[in-house]
């Protein structure tokens, strides 16, 4: 039998996990409205569309039939609370924690100081270290594995950082994504695109009042693809379906 | 094969992946592909596919966890061509 491209978790590690969903759960419910209040009313940012996203995203988690990993373009630093937002309400999360999203963050960006430590660790984060310690990037790649398999939402972007373009990088599908679907028997992948319509490359922030436009797409890449070639034409597949839906946006604006 | 021709040839494939210039003058089996030769570890798969492509070989997603240094890309691709 060919081996899992990622090994399961180990005991500890899924204690540990458990733990943290179990604090994420009694503390995001007062973490994320705030978070969304800051976007809507701090910053002043607007997603056109917004009770048709998260009616599609409602009806995905409702009526799936096996696991899920949320899979999305990348341009700003805060590309996982607007998806987030984006694609539920707090209230709705407070009913359905297990569709908030776990996230993938910069370790070097998001969890550098204690207090922004604890914060990832309220908001279902795994920081990792992109570029880090072969060890340590697969262990959060097992996080990912295990918490998909257990039927919990994971957000990845697959162009492992900010597009540099601030297009979808079709030559930058990062092979991690693949190991992880690879892994999760059943898996599909939700393709989540969210642009500002003033984002012009990438950047640390949107701007202030921006406005925001997102599609979805439900897919199950297949490959008949063993090894890491196999986990390269899964992630390339699932950037390439963002790269459509990019096109698509930008269609929909001309 | 012998592993000299092997460590010869896995420096080739990494050559144009390498960005510290100055570490793979003086690459040895201790040096760390990604630490020291600053390969981007995003392209450590494309390196990991060239050697399956040039050895002819096939490496297990387990194995490629494995591969740090050049040493142990020397060790695997041995063990793998027998």
């Amino acid at each position: 039998m060919a081996s899992r491209p990622i090994a399961p978790l180990g005991p500890a590690e899924r204690r540990k996990l458990a733990l943290q969903r179990g604090v994420s759960r009694w503390l995001s419910p007062i973490a994320f409205p705030l978070i969304a209040i800051a976007l809507r009313y701090g910053l002043g940012y607007r997603i056109e569309g917004l009770r048709q996203l998260r009616r599609s995203y409602r009806r995905i988690c409702l009526e799936r039939d096996g696991p899920f990993m949320i899979c999305a373009n990348h341009l700003t630093m805060i590309d996982s609370f607007m998806i987030a937002w984006a694609l539920g309400s707090p209230w709705w999360y407070l009913r359905h924690f297990s569709s908030l999203p776990w996230n993938v963050p910069e370790r070097s960006i998001f969890a550098g100081t204690a207090a922004m430590r604890a914060a990832v660790y309220v908001l279902k984060c795994l920081p990792i270290e992109r570029g880090g310690s072969r060890a340590e990037v697969m262990r959060v790649l097992r996080k990912l594995a295990h918490v998909i398999s257990n039927g919990e939402v994971a957000l990845i972007f697959p162009e492992a950082g900010r597009s540099r373009t601030g297009r979808v990088n079709l030559e930058s599908a990062a092979i991690g994504v693949g190991r992880v679907y690879r892994s999760v028997p059943r898996c599909q992948v939700l393709c989540v695109y969210l642009r500002g319509d003033r984002q012009v490359s990438y950047s640390g922030m949107p701007v202030r009042g921006e406005v925001f436009r997102g599609s979805l797409a439900l897919i199950e890449p297949k490959t008949d693809q063993a090894g890491l070639r196999g986990s390269r034409d899964i992630a390339q597949q699932i950037v390439a379906r963002l790269g459509a839906l990019e096109q698509e946006y930008f269609d929909g604006r001309k | 094969m012998e592993s000299t021709e092997i460590f010869e040839r896995v420096v080739k494939i990494l050559t144009p992946y390498v960005k510290n210039q100055q570490a793979l003058d003086s690459v040895k089996l201790g040096t760390h592909i990604l630490d020291d030769l600053k390969v981007n570890s995003a392209r450590l798969v494309d390196v990991v596919l060239e050697f399956e492509d040039v050895f002819d070989i096939e490496i297990d997603d387990d194995d490629v966890d494995k591969v740090e240094t050049v040493g142990n890309a020397v060790e695997l691709i041995e063990a793998k061509t027998g």
